[in-house]
This record gives structure tokens, C-alpha cells and sequence, in this order.
């Protein structure tokens, strides 16, 4: 064959080999990762052949000695366990998105067994969620409403037979093997104890629940949506609290953005979820929702209000009675545009 | 005329390249094509050493397909439940075994409902010893370490009094198996040798919320019969449920709606999670009990996507209300 005019083939040779090694080797990277691949990275244990395997040990962030833990009367009978994200569903199955998908880091399990009776027990688990925020989303949106506050941290309840509570990034459930006074009075040491050994992040305070206004609100029912509430993807760190008034119940959300202008696009997007999904718009409303730039929803039968003052976006769910709705979105209005200035 | 040389050159090495680059990209196909495994990283056993779950479906009788029974005391429920259904010996005969399949999946107390309830369990054990069975076993493959699940819930005492022998899961237990027509069980270990021998199969599940699936009843009972890495399942859980439906044809169902988990499911985790509704469900069809038992929490079957795609399959009927369910309310 004879040769091109200006072509180096030397130099073309040498290009070449030195592509077809660094293909072979990017080949042979792909086989030998295929040989061996570790499916625990997609939350896929090793063994396909068997039972679950028994939870392989995660390296806890926060090495805590639980067994410490245990109340007089009360004895560990095994070790404690540690889960990861790869394994949560080993522990709790299919309530393990719940966690995993806020910020989940570790879970640490211990039974503390009466001695006197083994058929009295507490079971401990302690989630570690990294953050404040992320403990208190799934302790709200688990929270039980026939409950009993706890004066012992800012957001702690007890039930009948068991206890749930959030210490700084840390959501806990001491959970009793039956409703016995005993069993409950029992947690109570434990409890004290996870104040003192857990960091307390913020004191335990969140800023936004202060901007709900507090005439008429259900105690307690303040839940924090980390994504997707409402069913709208867009709302993102969206606090809800529920509201009863005059028979009425109302429930109430807000939101920080980054800035004036991300609050704006959150309530826009919202509201375009909302005519999306058959909503239509209602009469203008008051002078203070329209200066929020807020916009009334008629949702099949409900209100829906959706405004943004500085960087916070809120509004008004399915609110059964419209003025009872217009009359709380102005009041938190009022309160976000106080808290913007503040901020300023 | 030198340079229409180079350019009649060129097109011939331009030719030359290109068939060369294809035969390059046909046999780099065609070695894909031989390496690649449709079936994922399954059991790796060949399709003769797959196994079939029996069909243990009883012959359909009208108006005995599925019973209602209202009250508060599960042994007198179930046991009204089955003979409005003709009775235990319908479904188990004389020197039978009987595998049964309880919701074990989670070491925590009875009285939380994230399990099947232990007086339940041992009054349907209870029961077929009655009818004549040679042996009960009462079985599952938990979520948490099954000995403790057994023990914790209750279940292997009350099993054991009534006359059953537990059968905690071994590795030796799991064989593999692919549904006909699944997309999700192909080549999947399951727990199989317990309920190899049985001459019956019975169900018996809880109504709860389920984070994931909305609810968890009688046919999300069988997700305990994967093995493996079932956790995979859950990115697709309407399917594997539906397909664990097909997979599975028990004697019979029982859905165990006396306390219902409203909330926090599966696990719950408190007495505040549950809600009296004082119903017992037996059914023939679990598609049928299913049906019936989430709007135990104030759901409706359209609400749950496995109901309608194993009713599709042929399983059974979201319509419950068409198989005229015998009812029952007991003080």
C-alpha cells in the first residue's frame, strides 16, 4: 500500500499500542471487578444460597458501651448489634427507607431482660441520623398522637409501653415488652442516662417550629418532611403542624429556602403541582396573603394557600373551612415576615 | 495526478478501516452476547435443580371461599372463621402433615402485632391436631435471628403446648426455585424443605401498615419464604408481592384482624400503633382476604397494586363482596 502524504507511521504504531494497552487494562479492570463484586453496596448481602446472614458488625461512628445502659434489675443476655444502611432491613425490614433515606448512619441495638422475671423487657435502639433534623423528621413522622409528653428533652413522649425521644442527631426508642408501670419506670434511668451521654446538638431546639403561631395548635403535632411532603417532590425540609379551631382543623407548613428567590420558586412550584392535580384557584384572598405573594386553592371541597416571605415559604393544607384558613396563613405571615427581618 | 493517488488511497485504507472496526464491534458483540447472564446473580444452580412448591389449593366450594367473624377472642373467631368454611377437616385430613406459616418475621413482643399472635397460632395447631394430623409444623424465615423471633414473639411456646414442632430455618432448607412467567423469582432460593412433605398449607398473618407496601396481610406473609438477599425485592414490592401470590397456593389463609396496625408498620413499635376491629378473616383466597382486610385500615384495594396484578394472574378477586363471604359476630 502505498503511503499517505504527511502520515508519521511510526508515531501511528506507537498511538496504537499504547491505546490497545490501556484498553486491555481498562478490560481487565472490568473482569476482575466483575469476579468480585460486592453487592452489600447495593444493600444485597453476599450469601444467595440461605437464611439472612446474622448482621455483620458495622463500624459504629458513636461507640457506645450499651450494655452500661441497662437499669438496676435488669440484665443484657447477648451482645449489643450494630446495623448500617446495607443491613437496616435486617432489623426493622421494610421500615428501613424511613431511615436510610434520612441521613440514616448506624442503628445500635441492646435487650435489657428483667431478673427477676425474663418475660419483662426493654428493647433499646438507638438510630444515629447524623443531625438534628434528620432525628427529629423521623421521630415526628412517627410519633404516636396517644401519647404523654416528657419533660426530659425538648421532643420526647412515652406511650404505654414504651418511650421515644430525640437527643441532638440521635432518635431512640426504648420499647417494653409489655405495658407495665415497671417497665416504664425503668426507662426512666435509661433515659437520663442518654442525656447525659449523647451530645445534645442546638439544645435540642429546631428555629422553625418557633414561627408557628401557638393560639390553637395540637401540642405535639409538629412534623418535619424531609422531602416530598405533601406528595409534592419539590417540597424539601417542609415543617407541618396541625391546628384545631373552632371545631376546624387546619394544618399549617413552612419552609426555609436559600434565598428569597429559591422560596419563591418552591411556592410557585407548589402551586403548579397543585393545578396539576386539578386544584383551582379561589377569590383572592386578604391583603396580607396577597403581599406574600400568596395564592388560594379550592381542592376538591378543601383550601389549599401557598405563599413565600423572604426566604421562607408556608401556607395552608386541606383546610376544610376557607376563612379559618386565610385567617391562620396571615397570622403565620405576620410572624415569618417578623422572623425575615430578624434575619436580616 | 498526485493527488488523485492519495485520495484513490484514502477511500481504499477508508474501506479497509471501516471493515475491519466492524468485524472489531461484531466480535466484541458476540463475546458479550456469549457472557452475558440474563438471570443476574441468582443461587447459580442450573434450571434441573429447581423446585416447585406444591398446590395445596382445596377444591372451590360456592358460598365457602372466604368468612368474616367478628369478636374480640381470636381462638373462638378462627375457629368460627374456618367452619363457616366446612370446617377444619376440609382442609386437613387424617394423618396429614401441616406446615403452617405464621408472620414470625421480628423478635419483638406479641403485643405489638408486628407478628402473627401466638394464641391464634396455637388454636389453628390446636385445630388440625383435632382433625386427625399426623404432624404440624410451624415454620418461617424471620427477618431478625429466628430463634429469637420464635421465642420473643410467643409463638414457639404456644406452638409447641398445642402440639406442633417449630422448624427453625437451616441452610440446608433452601432449595431454588423460578416462577413461571416472573419476572422477580427466577432462580431465587427459597425456604422449601419444611413444606416439601406437608399435605397442607396454612397462612396466618396479621393486618398492618407497611411502610413500603401499604399493607402487609396474608400474601406478604410469603415474602418470608425468600431467601437470599430478598431486601432487593423491596425496590419492586407490588411485584414481588403478587408474584410470591402465584408462587405460593396454601389450603387455606387466616387474616388476623382482632388489632390492626394502623401506623409504623412493619415493626410498629408501641400499643398506641394498633386499633381493635375484632375481625377474623379465613379464606380460600387470599387475594379475596387481602381485599377485605385493608379496609381494616381504612384502605381500599385500589389503593394496593399487588391486589389487582395477582388478581390479573389469576390468583383470586379483589372482589371480595362477589364470593358472598360467610359472616359471623361473636360476643
Amino acid at each position: 500500500m502505498a503511503s499517505v502524504p504527511g502520515r508519521n507511521k511510526r508515531l501511528e504504531s506507537l498511538v496504537s499500542i499504547v491505546l490497545l494497552v490501556m484498553l486491555l487494562i481498562v478490560g481487565l479492570g472490568v473482569v476482575m471487578r466483575q469476579s468480585d463484586v460486592d453487592m452489600t453496596r447495593f444493600g444485597i448481602g453476599l450469601d444467595v444460597s440461605g437464611p439472612p446472614a446474622e448482621p455483620e458488625e458495622p463500624a459504629s461512628p458513636a461507640v457506645l458501651d450499651l450494655d452500661s445502659f441497662a437499669p438496676d434489675g435488669f440484665k443484657t443476655v447477648s451482645a449489643a448489634r450494630t446495623y448500617g444502611p446495607e443491613n437496616l432491613y435486617e432489623k426493622i425490614n421494610g421500615k428501613a427507607p424511613l431511615y436510610t433515606d434520612s441521613g440514616f448512619v448506624s442503628l445500635s441495638t441492646q435487650r435489657f431482660v428483667s431478673t427477676a422475671d425474663e418475660n419483662l423487657w426493654i428493647e433499646l435502639f438507638i438510630y444515629d441520623m447524623a443531625a438534628l433534623r434528620n432525628a427529629f423528621s423521623v421521630y415526628s413522622l412517627q410519633k404516636r398522637l396517644d401519647s404523654q409528653a416528657l419533660s426530659a428533652l425538648q421532643y420526647a413522649y412515652s406511650t404505654s409501653s414504651g418511650v421515644y425521644l430525640v437527643c441532638g442527631g440521635y432518635y431512640v426508642e426504648l420499647i417494653g415488652s409489655a405495658e407495665s408501670p415497671g417497665l416504664l419506670g425503668a426507662m426512666k434511668p435509661i433515659v437520663d442516662r442518654l442525656k447525659m451521654t449523647l451530645p445534645d446538638e442546638e439544645a435540642g431546639r429546631i428555629a422553625e417550629l418557633e414561627f408557628f403561631p401557638p393560639e390553637n395548635r395540637v401540642a405535639g403535632s409538629e412534623k418535619l418532611y424531609l422531602a416530598n411532603a405533601f406528595g409534592f417532590e419539590g417540597l424539601e425540609n417542609t415543617f407541618v403542624c396541625r391546628y384545631e379551631t373552632g371545631g376546624q382543623e387546619v394544618t399549617a407548613f413552612l419552609g426555609k429556602g436559600a434565598d428569597p428567590q429559591a422560596s419563591l420558586a418552591v411556592a410557585k412550584g407548589y402551586c403548579d403541582f397543585l393545578i396539576e392535580n386539578d386544584a383551582t384557584p379561589a377569590e383572592a384572598a386578604g391583603e396580607t396573603i396577597r403581599a406574600a405573594s400568596g395564592r388560594v386553592f379550592d381542592f376538591y371541597g378543601t383550601t389549599e394557600i401557598v405563599f413565600a416571605v423572604g426566604p421562607f415559604f408556608g401556607g395552608i393544607h386541606e383546610a376544610e373551612d376557607k376563612r379559618t384558613a386565610e385567617q391562620l396563613a396571615e397570622t403565620l405571615i405576620i410572624r415569618l415576615t417578623e422572623a425575615a427581618k430578624e434575619s436580616k | 495526478m498526485t493527488e488523485q493517488t492519495g485520495n484513490r488511497l484514502e477511500r481504499r485504507e477508508l474501506l479497509l478501516r471501516s471493515v475491519k472496526a466492524g468485524v472489531s464491534i461484531a466480535a466484541a458483540g458476540l463475546v458479550s452476547a456469549a457472557l452475558y447472564d440474563s438471570d443476574g446473580p441468582g443461587s447459580g444452580l442450573d434450571a434441573e435443580s429447581l423446585v416447585t412448591f406444591k398446590d395445596w389449593a382445596v377444591t372451590p366450594e360456592p358460598g365457602r371461599t372466604m368468612s368474616i367473624v367478628r369478636g374480640p377472642d381470636r381462638r373462638a373467631t378462627v375457629t368460627k372463621a374456618i367452619d363457616l368454611l366446612g370446617g377444619i377437616r376440609r382442609f386437613v385430613k387424617q394423618g396429614q402433615t401441616v406446615a403452617i406459616k405464621p408472620n414470625v418475621a421480628f423478635a419483638s413482643p406479641a403485643m405489638l402485632g408486628a407478628t402473627a399472635n401466638p394464641e391464634l397460632v396455637a388454636e389453628v395447631v390446636k385445630l388440625c391436631r383435632d382433625a386427625g394430623a399426623k404432624r404440624v409444623i410451624v415454620t418461617d424465615n424471620p427477618i431478625n435471628e429466628a430463634a429469637s423471633c420464635f421465642m420473643l414473639t410467643g409463638i414457639r411456646g404456644a406452638a409447641e403446648l398445642a402440639g406442633a414442632k417449630v422448624v427453625l430455618p437451616r441452610q440446608s432448607h433452601f432449595r431454588s426455585t423460578s416462577l413461571e412467567g416472573g419476572r422477580l423469582i427466577r432462580s431465587w432460593p427459597v425456604y422449601f424443605e419444611p413444606f416439601a412433605r406437608a399435605d397442607a398449607l396454612i397462612g396466618i398473618a396479621p393486618v398492618k401498615h407497611h411502610q413500603r407496601s401499604g399493607a402487609s396481610m396474608t400474601m406478604k406473609n410469603w415474602y418470608g419464604l425468600l431467601g437470599g438477599p430478598r431486601n432487593v425485592f423491596h425496590q419492586d414490592i407490588n411485584t414481588i408481592i403478587a408474584e410470591l401470590s402465584m408462587m405460593v397456593k396454601p389450603s387455606l389463609v387466616i387474616l388476623d384482624g382482632t388489632e390492626v396496625m394502623m401506623t409504623n408498620g412493619p415493626t410498629g413499635g408501641s400499643r398506641a400503633d394498633l386499633r381493635r376491629a375484632d375481625t377474623m378473616i379465613a379464606s380460600c383466597d387470599m387475594v379475596a382476604a387481602d381485599s377485605f382486610g385493608c379496609t381494616l385500615l381504612g384502605l381500599k384495594p385500589a389503593d394496593l397494586p399487588y391486589l389487582a396484578a395477582a388478581a390479573r394472574a389469576g390468583v383470586g378477586t379483589t372482589d371480595y363482596q362477589s364470593l358472598k363471604p360467610a359472616s359471623a359476630v361473636l360476643s
